[in-house]
């Protein structure tokens, strides 16, 4: 059943990579729609199937593989992974369906594009640490060679920053996964094998320090994201939405998963300055954004801001912050895919994306009215405006985290007002104003360029509108993941200047569900 | 039966104006090219008098009935229940109904005021989403949904403000609006975080309670109750963060009437309903109390010394919701709720009938205009009226709800009530002064033709003057007029004393007109006042100026230091974009195919231990 999602879209690619060259690039991306609906709708099924009562890992698939490395093919999904899983699904196929029809080497693209989804897909699958490295690695090399061959002008500069960086942030997780293994003698890399381990708490803290370096890269935290903005300026519409909605959350997915997950203890010893670093993040992004004059560039900062709460929800470990973050992953996903799609089409028909340059789109009849419209709705509900989806996750991370972290959840509270001052900057220039008539010819925009940011638009208002939808699959697996920290206020337990090398007491790491037989 | 189904169903009224927003919002131009812009307005027209019925019409079930709860479930996550509270009560089906009414009229009045408009649909889909908003805040009984309401009622205000979007005063206009409310809703929202652990609860009427036996450390209580009062003072354009308000009058007209009279009422009504929460630290009440001070008089000293009609008016709401905050703070929040009715209709009546002036006038320059009474005497016996109904002047309203707030503060705080009387009097001298300049004096160019408008415009303010004309009865019908005999009269003489001084002055300037024009007072306080205290211009060197710094600077670090450390490093400058040259389409593709044939050559002997152990025939 699960296996479906990674290797339908890996089979696709392998289909699409090696067609003849018959085939029209608007052949070829109507292949690549239709294997993406297919893995969308198998997605849904296996939504269907899930039982979101039950916390634990569901829908299990076994098979040895190599085992004298403890590597085995072994997939699983719980509430964590699944509301991701439905995020990359999703926003693969608004990726291929944002992708210009006559693009460039269609067959390659598309096939790559299908490659990174069949990868992000078997890391949220995983559950055995090496074959979640594997595919975490897998998505490395497509991306690459996306920005690289279908990127601006800064393309080559750009994909290999974003090369070095990923790769760093797969050897410190490499070097993390290796040193969590030797470290407790467990007999697998398996999920559950760690169960029951037990590490000096100065060990975990390390240990736990270089996983979040690790993953701190790709999702990415000041100062960790210098990679980011000439990546995501650089790459072209769908990579970009891939790499902000999709590849962050494998940072922050990885984080909880194997942070939160495997080092309780620790956690709690790092989570006052975890709950800091969020609030720079979140208050960093922010401000450099209100500084852009480019606004993809602009929206690539403030996807930085944004992950910063997810981080921040992730500090508090309590059940609402937690819920919340994952929402938060979710909501940002569909918000950030919608404003680089929406950018990428006012780059399309405008030809730029200068700040100073652009000026009243809204203009009903010489202007593009639809897609400012759904800009402004794009960029309220990034700025939090309630009755879309970014609202109520921002608000569940915030409720949630008060009551651990109150001076860092206020941070963040204003962060959310430097949001709103520059996206009400971004419309202000882009949509209100006048429209000069002498350049005023833009292309039409055909009502297919404009579906998926319809899509998105209804997907973001009905999760704002009936959040149930939102946290009903993710609450009772992340209720299980804060019930495995120790009990005990966070602050009460742990003082700022508590040294990290403790006296070797020997702490259980977390239980992890093991597998039914 | 039937006014009880209604009653029941109130949550219906601000559903219709949804529905409106909705159907309006099908009015894409490639529809109007085909139907004309109106029949989005009309649709709206329809379902908003439909609400207004519905309430007009659930409200005799209401009256003297105690209060219904309903409640709708919303969302249940983890330990926090948000389940909307609906209070119907009489108060809040009577807030439906002023609503209602005020949006009917003012839509219809925009039939005419927006004529030769295409924006239609998008101006009555935004005047629907603030008819549902406004509704919505005066059912939920929920602190948490209030805030909800009032932030999407923020992005209503940018939008309805940045109407005519292709305006540059009108694009900056709607970005300081959308900003400073912002600020209000933030440190709301910082309240709101910050009650639920204390109370458990942000159900207003529990709140209520628990406000009764709340033990809560004094310094916390009053850090929230500040937060929650930055709020209503964002919404409600109290110093400093009036400004918005006045920048706010760069929109529509139409919009305005409902922005000046209901809209900024939204706050009051948070404030009015949060009282009990508030009065938990003395030190918030007494903020709340020179906050609404502060406002009252320098927004009626602003507002004297405008030139702009419309800002003139505007500065006078911010003042009378001073007036407001000053009655919430001193805990007297019945004459709150009066005095944001009574308010409410005078200033919309106020509006309307200067904008009745300002569209075939083609100005909303004061002193441009003059001599009107003669050729616009409906519309300057609306504006007579809307003043009196403004100023403290029986038998119309304002003067009972300023009756019953001097009468409540004048045992604990007699120099409030001196505060009352001088704001009362400066805005009597205001109004007054309105009035003579645009209906008395000599006719200049822009006042030399001037016909009543069209009867969309004109019938409309007319009924609203009835509506102001009509209160006080209506006030006694509900038994919400003072007794005759317990009433304080020295008090309710000063009132009409201090109303009659500012009316007086005001006529001798600016209608006997026997001092000349511009009146000559310092000249630098006449720009103090007439600049707003220079407000605009702190707020830039300050706060904006800050933040743009900061920005720039982060922007470079982010750029130069942060960036170029790990530029510096040399990964970038090793394998560069210059030396890696990917243009080369055969190179690409064979580098991917290298990278493939890799990946698979790996696979396949990583795999090796499967492909062993599944036994395929050939290899036995």
């Amino acid at each position: 059943m699960l296996s479906v999602l990674i290797w339908l879209p890996i089979l696709g690619a392998a289909i699409i990579g090696f067609l003849p060259g018959i085939f029209s690039a608007k052949q070829v991306r109507t292949g690549a729609l239709a294997i993406t609906g297919a893995v969308l709708a198998w997605t849904i099924f296996l939504m269907t199937q899930f039982d979101p009562s039950n916390s634990g890992l569901q829908l299990q698939e076994y098979l040895p593989w190599i085992e004298t490395l403890g590597l085995n093919y072994q997939l699983g999904v719980d509430g964590l992974s699944l509301v991701l899983l439905a995020l990359n699904s999703l926003l693969t196929w608004i990726a291929v369906f944002s992708s210009k029809v006559e693009i460039e080497r269609p067959r390659l693209f598309y096939a790559l594009i299908l490659l990174i989804s069949g990868g992000v897909a078997g890391a949220f699958l995983a559950q055995n640490l090496l074959l979640f490295f594997l595919f975490y690695e897998l998505e490395l090399v497509p991306f690459y060679l996306l920005i690289s061959i279908w990127g601006g002008s800064k393309r080559g500069y750009a994909a290999t920053k974003f090369l070095i960086y990923t790769a760093t942030s797969g050897a410190l997780i490499l070097a993390g996964f290796l040193g969590l293994i030797l470290l407790t003698g467990a007999s697998s890399f398996a999920y559950e094998s760690l169960a029951g381990q037990a590490l000096p708490l100065g060990l975990q803290v390390i240990l736990l320090g270089v996983l979040l370096v690790g993953f701190g890269i790709k999702i990415p935290l000041v100062p960790l994201h210098t990679w980011l903005p000439d990546t995501y300026v650089e790459a072209s519409t769908p990579v970009a939405i891939l790499l902000g909605g999709v590849l962050a959350k494998l940072g922050t997915y990885g984080i909880f998963r194997f942070g939160l997950g495997l080092f309780p203890d620790a956690w709690r010893v790092l989570a006052p300055w975890l709950a800091i670093w969020a609030a720079v993040s979140v208050l960093y992004g922010a401000i450099a954004a209100i500084a852009q004059k480019d606004i993809k560039r602009m929206v690539a900062y403030s996807s930085i801001g944004h992950m910063g709460y997810v981080l921040l929800g992730g500090a508090a470990a309590t059940e609402l912050s937690l819920v919340g973050a994952v929402s938060q992953m979710v909501a940002h996903g569909l918000i950030l895919a919608i404003l680089f799609n929406l950018v990428g089409i006012i780059e399309a028909k405008v030809g730029t994306r200068e700040l100073d340059v652009l000026n009243g789109l809204m203009n009903p009849i010489r202007g593009l009215p639809t897609i400012s419209s759904l800009l402004v709705v794009g960029a309220m509900a990034s700025a939090g405006i309630p009755g879309m989806a970014g609202f109520i996750a921002e608000f569940l991370v915030f409720q949630g985290s008060f009551v651990a972290f109150p001076l860092q959840t206020l941070l963040c509270v204003a962060g959310t007002g430097l949001t709103a001052v520059y996206f009400v900057i971004l419309l202000n220039r882009t949509c209100f104003g006048k429209l000069d008539n002498a350049i005023a010819y833009f292309p039409k925009v055909e009502f297919s360029e404009k579906l998926p940011a319809f899509i998105l638009v209804a997907l973001i208002f009905f999760l704002g509108v009936q959040p149930t939808w939102l946290v009903r699959w993710s609450e009772p697996t992340t209720n299980a993941m804060v019930a495995a920290v120790p009990a005990g206020s966070v602050l009460g337990r742990v003082g700022g200047d508590r040294p990290i090398a403790t006296p070797p007491e020997l702490i259980p790491m977390a239980t992890i569900p093991t597998l039914e037989p | 039966m039937m006014f009880q189904f209604l009653a029941q169903t109130a949550w219906f009224v601000p559903c219709y104006p949804l529905v409106g927003m909705l159907l309006s919002i099908a009015w894409f131009p490639s529809v109007i090219r085909r139907t004309g812009p109106r029949p989005a307005g009309y649709v709206n027209l329809i379902m908003t008098l439909v609400a207004f019925l519905h309430a007009v019409l659930a409200f005799s079930a209401t009256w003297n009935q105690p209060a219904q709860y309903q409640y709708i479930p919303w969302l249940q996550v983890a330990n926090l229940d948000l389940t909307i509270p609906l209070e119907i009560s009489a108060i809040t089906i009577g807030g439906l109904i002023l609503v209602t009414g005020i949006n009917f009229l003012a839509q219809w009045y925009a039939v005419g005021y927006l004529e030769m408009d295409w924006g239609w649909a998008r101006f009555y889909a935004l005047l629907a989403l603030f008819e549902a908003g406004m509704c919505a805040l005066i059912l939920c009984n929920s602190l948490f949904f209030s805030y909800i309401v009032l932030e999407i009622l923020t992005l209503g205000t940018y939008l309805l403000v940045g109407f005519w979007l292709n305006q540059p005063l009108v694009v900056t206009g709607a970005r300081d609006a959308f900003l400073t409310k912002r600020v209000g809703d933030l440190f709301l929202l910082m309240g709101v975080l910050a009650l639920y652990p204390l109370a458990g609860t942000w159900d207003f009427y529990e709140l209520g309670l628990w406000a009764q036996t709340a033990q809560v450390d004094p310094k916390v209580a009053t850090l929230v109750a500040l937060a929650l009062i930055a709020g209503p003072m964002g919404k409600c354009a109290q110093f400093p963060l009036h400004l918005w308000l006045d920048e706010a009058m760069e929109g529509p007209l139409p919009s305005t009437i409902l922005r000046n009279s209901v809209v900024v009422a939204t706050g009051a009504w948070v404030l009015v309903k949060l009282a009990p929460v508030l009065a938990l630290s003395p030190v918030a009440l007494t903020a709340m109390i020179a906050i609404g001070a502060v406002t009252a008089i320098g927004g009626t000293l602003i507002a004297i010394a405008q030139i702009d009609v419309k800002r003139a008016l505007s500065y006078l709401v911010s003042a009378y919701m001073g007036l407001v905050f000053i009655a919430v703070g001193a805990q007297q929040t019945e004459a709150a709720l009066l005095l944001v009715l009574t308010h409410a209709l005078a200033m919309a009546l106020l509006v309307m009938s200067t904008g009745s002036i300002v569209l075939n006038n083609i100005t909303q320059d004061l002193t441009q205009l003059g001599g009107l009474w003669s050729r616009r005497p409906i519309t300057g016996l609306s504006f007579v009226v809307g003043a009196l109904g403004l100023i403290a002047l029986p038998p119309l309203g304002s003067f009972w709800a300023m009756l019953k707030l001097a009468d409540g503060l004048w045992a604990t705080r007699p120099v409030v009530v001196a505060i009352l009387l001088v704001v009362n009097a400066l805005s009597a001298f205001g109004v007054t002064r309105v009035f003579g300049l645009i209906f008395a004096g000599k006719r200049q160019q822009m006042s030399e033709r001037s016909p009543e408008n069209l009867w969309t415009i004109t019938m409309p303010m007319m009924i609203m003057a009835g509506f102001t004309l009509h209160l006080p009865l209506i006030l006694q019908s509900l038994s919400l007029l003072p007794n005759w005999a317990i009433l304080n009269k020295d008090m309710a003489l000063l009132l009409i004393w201090s109303s009659i001084f500012g009316i007086s002055l005001g006529g001798i300037i600016y209608i006997g007109q026997a001092i000349s024009r511009p009146v000559g007072i310092w000249q630098p306080l006449r720009d103090l006042l007439a600049y707003d205290f220079y407000t605009p211009r702190i707020y830039r060197s300050t706060i904006v100026g800050s933040v743009d710094v900061v920005s720039r600077i982060v922007d470079w670090g982010d750029r130069y230091i942060v960036d170029g450390l790990v530029n510096f490093i040399g990964f970038a400058s090793i394998f560069g974009g210059e030396t890696l040259k990917y243009g080369n389409s055969g190179r690409t593709q064979f580098y991917a195919l290298t990278i493939a044939a890799g990946v698979v050559i790996i696979t396949v002997l990583m795999s090796w231990s499967i492909l062993t152990h599944l036994s395929f025939p050939i290899a036995q």
